[in-house]
């Protein structure tokens, strides 16, 4: 089951000190599906950052549930993202080197020893769900479709009930994008597992329950579930 | 505590050195590695980056083994050149420099020098507790070996008795070195003197028969070729060192009247203490000078060790600059990998996995290279004690000694010590920065 996220107050400095993201609160109940678009710059990634705990220097509250993340020091965050986050990025960032077996399984390497058989098998089963070959091949001949499907199966083998994902399709072509799409929202429908997507993919943006637009470092107001149908519409 | 590791034997002291040299690597790896599975990881890294870490890889191994090859060569010259002398226990000659006649007697690059009487030889030879008294009778020649006069009983004792053929029983017979360039049944005329100076044709008329071949003793006498000293002192037209009543008697006892002179003597006695009773005995102002070339050698090595250390601190220096300049390319390998770290970091891994995934890849760098390094200078070492071994006859053998493996041990936990560096610079970059890049 997903967590439930509340951002109250939520500053993200840059590094010249001028504030980069500015948001006043935002709800999303647990198991939600929340997209968030904007222009380029308009804060979309930081915001991914900041709620994942990775920004710096952010204010105010970011909370998972009961636990506000931005009260934590950095070795805590970590292993509460270790718990509970699992990231997509827009360019897969796997290791080329390795397999999509080992590549599923890379948090396996630092998570205690007990949680590493049922996260191998969980990654096990999440690659053949995807339709991922069983091939010690490195991923570095796959296509961009079959990488970005590995990487979900990492980010879900810990069994994460928070999904995050940074601009997931941008390096897809079309069917691809659409398939991990669908493979996607379908896990995590299954799941319960909350997800938040940055993008600029209507078709990513209208399976979501709710989309926010975010414009020079805030909240665009009339962002609403109709908001994303007006989006995919003009697209 | 001091006390109780000089009680310790040879053996435990170094095995304990190279546990408490490497303990610091083994304690890293504990600590950074501890509940952690980064095995692919670093597999990853040291396959991305095959060619750049085949030269680090190279580039350490080279270093170490330079210094290895140094040490071990230098050490088994030491051996060969302690084991070329094992034979000769004292060596009495006339008052002059005992590294010549050391020169002379033990390595055969005989000078002129000053003759020793048959009064003095026989003061020796009737000494209790002398086994051997060999006069040594340099300065013939054949086909660049030395050509010496001797008694049987040296031939004996210098082989251990293994002799194939015979001793000699005519006065121009002779028993030849395992390398010397004349086998079992040839004759031969030495040439007076050595080298370009020797004079062929000097000894014209005279002809030895090789009667015996003695066994490899890894010194340079295995070169010569050993004769009976009457028939130097008669080819030279000296007295023979026998009254005519003796007959055609070969070897001792001389008589002191007849005796025409010797350079060298070489001892050997039943007793160590012995050897300082004589030594003692013959050194006398003037007339005789008595040593222990084992001593001599030994104050030649300690006037060599300042350059052996010399040595050491130039080859220590260099290794220092290769680990440097290992370091600064782990750094900027490292830096490539920027980007995996961050999304590792993201991902959850806390930063101990990230140092554990860098160090370990550096480390794998390092020890690989340090091992190929020994096994380098081993085979430096080899060669070049083959080299010197062809041109000197004093057989070197290289050999991994304790030194060595406590310096590339060294060497290790230093530089394993300094590959935690890239990994903490790494991680002061903020994660996000990498995600962006």
């Amino acid at each position: 089951m997903g967590l439930s996220l509340r951002v109250e107050g939520l500053e993200v400095p840059g590094p010249d000190g001028r504030v980069l993201l500015r948001l006043d609160t935002l709800s999303l109940p647990a198991g939600a599906r929340l997209g968030v678009r904007g222009p380029s710059g308009a804060g979309k990634s930081t915001f991914l950052y900041a709620i994942a705990g990775l920004m710096h220097g952010a204010r105010g509250r970011v909370a998972w549930e009961d636990t506000d993340l931005l009260s934590l020091r950095t070795e805590a965050r970590t292993r509460f993202r270790a718990e509970t986050i699992g990231m997509i990025f827009q360019d897969f960032l796997l290791f080329d080197e390795l397999g999509p077996m080992a590549n599923a399984t890379l948090t396996a390497m630092f998570h205690p020893r007990r949680r590493r058989a049922p996260l191998r098998a969980r990654a096990a089963s999440l690659l053949e769900q995807l339709g991922l070959p069983e091939t010690p091949r490195p991923v570095a001949t796959f296509s961009g479709g079959e990488r970005q499907r590995v990487a979900v199966a990492r980010a879900l083998a810990a069994d994460a009930p928070v999904l995050l994902a940074d601009e997931p399709t941008a390096s897809l072509h079309r069917e691809a994008a659409d398939r991990l799409i669908d493979d996607l929202a379908e896990l995590a429908r299954a799941r319960g597992t909350t997800l938040v997507a940055v993008s600029h993919d209507p078709a990513l943006l209208e399976r979501m329950d709710q989309v926010i637009t975010l414009q020079d470092g805030g909240l665009v107001p009339e962002d609403t579930v109709g908001a994303a149908r007006t989006a995919r519409e003009t697209a | 505590m001091e006390d109780l590791w000089y009680q310790l034997p040879p053996l435990a002291q170094d095995a304990l050195l190279l546990v408490g040299l490497l303990l610091p690597v083994l304690l890293i790896a504990a600590i950074v590695l501890r509940g952690y599975a980064p095995g692919p990881l670093i597999g990853a890294l040291l396959r991305r980056f095959r060619w750049a870490n085949l030269v680090f890889v190279l580039l350490i191994a080279l270093s170490v083994g330079m210094s290895i090859g140094l040490i071990a060569q230098e050490r088994g010259l030491r051996i060969g050149m302690a084991q070329a002398a094992d034979k000769f226990d004292l060596v009495v000659a006339a008052p002059g420099s005992e590294m010549t006649m050391l020169l002379a007697a033990v390595f055969l690059q005989p000078s002129d020098v000053p003759l020793l009487s048959g009064a003095t030889y026989t003061a020796i030879a009737t000494h209790e507790n002398v086994e051997i008294a060999a006069p040594l009778a340099f300065g013939d020649s054949y086909k660049g070996s030395s050509v010496v006069g001797t008694i049987a009983d040296f031939a004996t004792y210098l082989s251990d008795d293994r002799i194939t053929g015979h001793l000699w029983t005519d006065p121009f017979e002779a028993v030849a070195g395992a390398a010397a360039p004349v086998a079992l049944g040839d004759t031969f005329t030495p040439a007076h003197g050595h080298g370009a100076a020797a004079e062929q044709g000097a000894h014209e008329g005279v002809r030895f028969t090789v009667v015996g071949k003695m066994a490899r003793t890894g010194t340079p006498w295995d070169t010569a070729i050993l004769i009976p000293i009457e028939a130097v002192w008669m080819v030279h037209g000296l007295a023979n060192g026998h009254p005519l009543s003796a007959g055609d008697q070969i070897g001792p006892p001389f008589d002191p009247d007849l005796f025409p002179g010797t350079p060298a003597i070489v001892v050997h006695t039943s007793a160590l203490w012995a050897n300082y009773a004589l030594k003692s005995e013959f050194s006398r102002d003037n007339e005789t000078m008595a040593f222990f070339p084992g001593t001599v050698l030994a104050n030649l090595y300690r006037i060599m060790g300042d350059v052996r250390q010399a040595m050491s601190v130039m080859s220590g220096l260099t290794q220092v600059l290769v680990a440097a300049s290992v370091l600064l390319g782990l750094s900027i390998l490292t830096r490539l990998f920027q980007r995996q770290t961050a999304m590792l970091r993201a991902l959850g891994a806390p930063r101990r996995f990230v140092i554990a995934v860098i160090w370990s890849y550096g480390v794998t760098l390092l020890a690989a290279g340090t091992a190929l390094g020994l096994g380098l200078g081993l085979g430096a070492a080899t060669l070049l004690s083959w080299l010197v071994t062809h041109r000197t006859d004093v057989l070197v053998q290289a050999s991994l000694g304790w030194n060595e493996v406590h310096l590339a041990a060294a060497f290790l936990a230093i530089t394993s010590l300094l590959s935690l560096l890239p990994a903490l610079v790494l991680l002061r970059q903020p994660i996000t920065n990498g995600l962006r890049a």
